[in-house]
């Protein structure tokens, strides 16, 4: 039994009161609550009235009313639009997880050749933005798309495919989150030990029985933290049902909503607040089953005093096999879609891959791109708030997910806090945080740090993932034994956790970062005149411009994020040699 | 902290002692809706003078940004160097709910709204007031507001498109009625979720052929199963009828396919009778801060000069007096010998609900 234990025990005596309860909370969580109170308070008090009052025609709250719930649930198309939602939800994370945790055991535990560039691969398919993460997925599998014309051709005109369909929204939203499970599923293999996998593999175990008996459960519990975070996002996620989905009828939940909210005046945030009270009463209920799944969580840490090292499963010419299954991966996430952008961002127009295309390249899409100089202006300020945000959400995240997984009193409502905002709409929260910054005395609004304060808001969920994947595998003798060399509370944390941590929190920044500068809806109400940023330009180009100039500008864009995330990747890892 | 929010709150702060001094010694100070409204042959100095004090001026447009807001603003400030005018990009239900947030929150940081939807938003919120603007004597009757609440900034017309390779030309559907044909079925799309989507497609016909007839013709077409295209602008949808994704799409505005068909894209537009027309807006929202500097931006833009610029930016002018770019003009309904049928923005308003209504009911 841990000293912690020990003492909860010895201090529950049945005249506890409350005002007891609360004085045993450390200061420290009572502060990190404080802050994450004071990020997430403001759009949660809006969501929940918005979805409790009549919206009225100029905007404005009106009476109370329950109306907004009782339109999800009675709404003809709810029964259906709930089925293809979670059908929707599970497909994603299971697509994301198979081929998401197959790169990270390769890259992390065999000697499969080029496994190395795999991270790059990762960073460039996070640099691209949503939007066009879906936009080229529909010129690759669209009906003018090369795999149509290339069925077409081979198999006759009856075998195309449609990709506006159920398996096609399962296909593009699950390779949108391959990278984010390979990052964090590689945070927790780095730091997980290999003797277990060595030991097996001496006792004539194969590599995939290895994985599949000793990595996968070792790694159990951050795995079912991923299978969350995916299923979740992909539930209240909304590009993918909107530009795939809807186009082939099929509804899912968010669609719906937006079907029977945003056709005329100004939008109707009741309906929208109260699928996202409710689906945050799930993702509350969701958590909690989690954290007692993980309460044996220590099963697992194994990190220990013992020198650990994750150490490499020589394949033997099986390696091939790993290197291919890489590359097919990597063209899958990050290849293909990057080609077809740069050859339609050659194109005058885009229709299709044909022999006439062949026959017409122009740099004019590229020309505009020169002179557009919102887009120049915009930059300096993009990374600005990017690099901002990650460096207010990484340690804050780190901290809080140290004192939930080693269960501080009262750590619990830290995770349940860096979590809510997971479910927030992105739209959503944007007019809560318009609402709190233009009402403000000081003058934050249409600030460049209001947006900071509001992304990092929102990008809790992220940090929170993974510092706590990294967290759950440092066993708790190391900070123990520190402890009992009279190190205070933080001097471990600096000291001893976040070294050992570092894998997962550069991971977390890099993250971070990159979605945060792609972000769109959020920015976009908070930011004055003067101060834009590049994701609104690039709004701006999806809105007015063709399809051809907004791949050029894509290009242009996933160029830059890759030579930000290759200088910080490498600096970092420089650093850490060092 | 933003340079330009300090000075404006140390200027407005310095502006309130004024007042309550003026106040205090009996003096009323000017209300901002005298100068919006003057007509006085000293106006123009009035104005000039009055903005130089005010110092800049904030839009916030749905206009696009490279082409269109930016040399406008550029221009602007090239003639009138004591004012700085700068704006800020959304789309009409974006600049609606940041002037709803400021107006409640009393903290203003817009001096004029534009945008197509704005208008009708703002207006039905009680957000914006009278002015007046002498440019409007050059803008045709039809496009002028009696209550003064909004001056016209650029006109757009709707069409279908429709990809060249896919539809023959001698099936090239002409009027409403040839969209019922069979052979249309599943192959035409639509778009959702604006008010210049389907909503404007239903009230323009409603308005043209009355109920009755519209009502009819709508539950024929929804036999058609049009796809509706749920994210993305009408530029968007029209490069999906050139990748050859949909043959038809309905209801976008009927420049865009001239625009990639002169880079030799598989796409034309094809008006039909009656051409839904709309025109975007600028107002001046209540209890503007810098009056003389908003109306002095409203003026330049519905002025030849600010007009000129928006006819390069491919906009339809709302002057009699400036032409739209001369590859343009075939869609332009009076000189295609169509009529068109406009649309106000208290049109889309009072009609807004009842065709969303519409649509959901039948088209879903």
């Amino acid at each position: 039994m841990s000293v912690e234990a020990q003492r909860a025990v010895a201090f529950s005596s049945p005249r506890r009161s409350l005002f007891a309860g609360l004085r045993r909370i450390p200061i420290g969580v009572l502060l990190l609550a404080f802050i994450l109170c004071v990020l997430i308070l403001p759009p949660a008090f809006f969501l929940i009235k918005v979805s409790f009052h009549v919206s009225n025609p100029d905007g404005t709250l009106g009476d109370l009313t329950l109306r907004h719930y009782s339109s999800l649930f009675t709404e003809r198309f709810f029964l259906p639009s709930l089925i293809n939602t979670i059908v929707y939800s599970l497909g994603t994370a299971v697509v994301a997880l198979v081929f998401g945790i197959s790169q990270a055991l390769i890259v992390e535990r065999t000697n499969a050749p080029g496994r190395e560039w795999v991270f790059l691969g990762a960073i460039i398919a996070l640099g691209i933005p949503n939007v066009l993460h879906v936009v080229s997925w529909l010129l690759l599998l669209g009906r003018a798309g090369p795999v149509n014309s290339a069925l077409a051709a081979t198999l006759g005109p009856d075998y195309v495919i449609n990709v506006y369909s159920m398996w096609g929204m399962i296909v593009i939203e699950g390779m949108n989150f391959v990278p984010l499970v390979f990052l964090l599923m590689s945070a927790v293999l780095k730091s997980q030990d290999a003797s277990f996998e060595e030991a097996s593999m001496m006792s004539g175990g194969r590599p995939l029985r290895t994985f599949w008996s000793i990595s996968i459960r070792m790694g159990m519990p951050g795995i079912l933290a991923l299978l969350l975070l995916v299923f979740i996002r992909a539930f209240e996620s909304f590009e993918v049902p909107a530009l795939v989905g809807l186009a082939g009828n099929i509804n899912v939940l968010t669609t719906n909503i937006y079907q029977s909210t945003r056709g005329q005046g100004f939008p109707r945030y009741g309906e929208a607040g109260a699928y996202s009270v409710c689906l945050l009463v799930i993702v509350i209920g969701l958590i909690y089953l989690y954290n007692r799944l993980s309460r044996n969580a220590h099963k697992y840490q194994s990190i220990t005093g013992k020198g650990y090292r994750p150490r490499v499963i020589d394949l033997g010419p099986m390696k091939w096999v790993g290197t291919s299954v890489l590359a097919f991966t990597f063209l899958l996430v990050t290849g293909l879609p990057i080609i077809i952008l740069i050859f339609a961002s050659l194109q005058p127009f885009y229709e299709g891959v044909s022999a006439g295309s062949f026959g017409r390249w122009t740099m004019e899409n590229y020309a505009l791109l020169r002179d557009a100089s919102s887009f120049h202006d915009a930059i300096g300020n993009t990374l600005l708030m990017g690099a901002a945000t990650a460096t207010a959400v990484v340690p804050l995240t780190a901290l809080c997910a140290w004192m939930a997984v080693r269960r501080a009193p009262g750590a619990w409502i830290l995770d349940q806090l860096a979590t809510a905002p997971l479910v927030f709409p992105a739209i959503v929260m944007s007019v809560a945080f318009l609402y709190v910054f233009v009402s403000l005395p000081i003058a934050l609004y249409g600030t460049l740090l209001s947006v900071i304060i509001a992304s990092t808001s929102r990008y809790l969920p992220y940090g929170m993932r993974y510092a706590y994947a990294g967290v759950l595998q440092i066993h708790r003798e190391l900070e123990d034994a520190s402890a009992s060399s009279g190190a205070r509370q933080l001097t471990t944390f600096f000291r001893i956790v976040v070294p050992l941590l570092a894998p997962a929190l550069i991971g977390a920044w890099l993250f971070v970062f990159l979605l945060s500068v792609q972000a769109v809806s959020l920015p976009l109400l908070l930011v004055g005149p003067g101060s834009e940023i590049v994701a609104v330009t690039l709004f701006d180009l999806w809105q007015n411009g063709q399809v051809t100039e907004l791949a050029a500008m894509g290009v242009v864009w996933i160029g830059l994020m890759t030579v930000v995330s290759s200088i910080f990747y490498y600096v970092t890892r420089r650093f850490q040699i060092s | 902290m933003n340079r330009a929010k300090v000075g404006r709150l140390s200027r407005s702060t310095a502006y309130g002692i004024l007042t309550a001094c003026a106040l205090a010694g009996g003096v009323r100070a000017q209300p901002s809706d005298s100068i919006l409204l003057y007509q006085g042959p000293d106006r123009e100095k009035r104005l000039l003078e009055g903005a130089r004090k005010e110092g800049q001026v904030v839009i916030y447009s749905a206009m696009i940004v490279n082409q269109a807001l930016r040399p406008l603003v550029d221009s602007f400030n090239k003639k009138y160097p004591g004012v700085r005018a700068s704006y800020w990009r959304g789309d009409s239900e974006d600049i609606a709910a940041k002037l709803a947030a400021e107006s409640r929150a009393k903290n203003l940081g817009v001096d004029v709204v534009e945008g197509t939807g704005v208008g009708e938003l703002v207006i039905e919120a009680n957000l914006v007031q009278p002015f007046f603007t002498p440019e409007i004597t050059n803008v045709p009757e039809n496009l002028r507001d009696p209550r003064h609440l909004w001056a016209p900034t650029r006109l757009s017309y709707f069409s279908i498109a429709y990809n060249t390779r896919l539809v023959p030309p001698d099936r090239v559907p002409k009027t409403f009625e040839d969209l019922l044909d069979p052979q249309w079925k599943g192959k035409m799309s639509w778009r959702i979720g604006s008010s210049s989507g389907t909503p404007l497609f239903i009230t323009n016909l409603r308005m043209a052929w009355g109920e009755d007839k519209a009502m009819a013709y709508f539950r024929k077409l929804a036999d058609q199963k049009i796809v509706n295209f749920g994210s993305g602008s009408a530029r968007t949808l029209v490069d999906r009828v050139v990748a050859g994704e949909y043959p038809i799409a309905l209801n976008i505005f009927a420049h865009h396919p001239l625009i990639s068909a002169a880079k030799g894209a598989p796409v034309s537009s094809q008006l039909m009778d009656p051409v839904a027309t709309t025109t975007a807006t600028a107002a001046i929202p209540r209890g503007v801060r810098r009056p003389h500097a908003a109306m002095l931006l409203v003026d330049f833009i519905v002025s030849r000069e600010g007009q000129e610029i928006l006819s390069k930016a491919d906009y339809f002018p709302v002057r009699a007096d400036v032409d739209p770019k001369p590859e343009l003009t075939s869609v332009v309904p009076t000189k295609a010998g169509v009529s068109p049928n406009l649309v106000l923005p208290e049109q889309l308003g009072k009609y807004g609900d009842s065709s969303e209504k519409i649509y959901q009911d039948l088209f879903r």
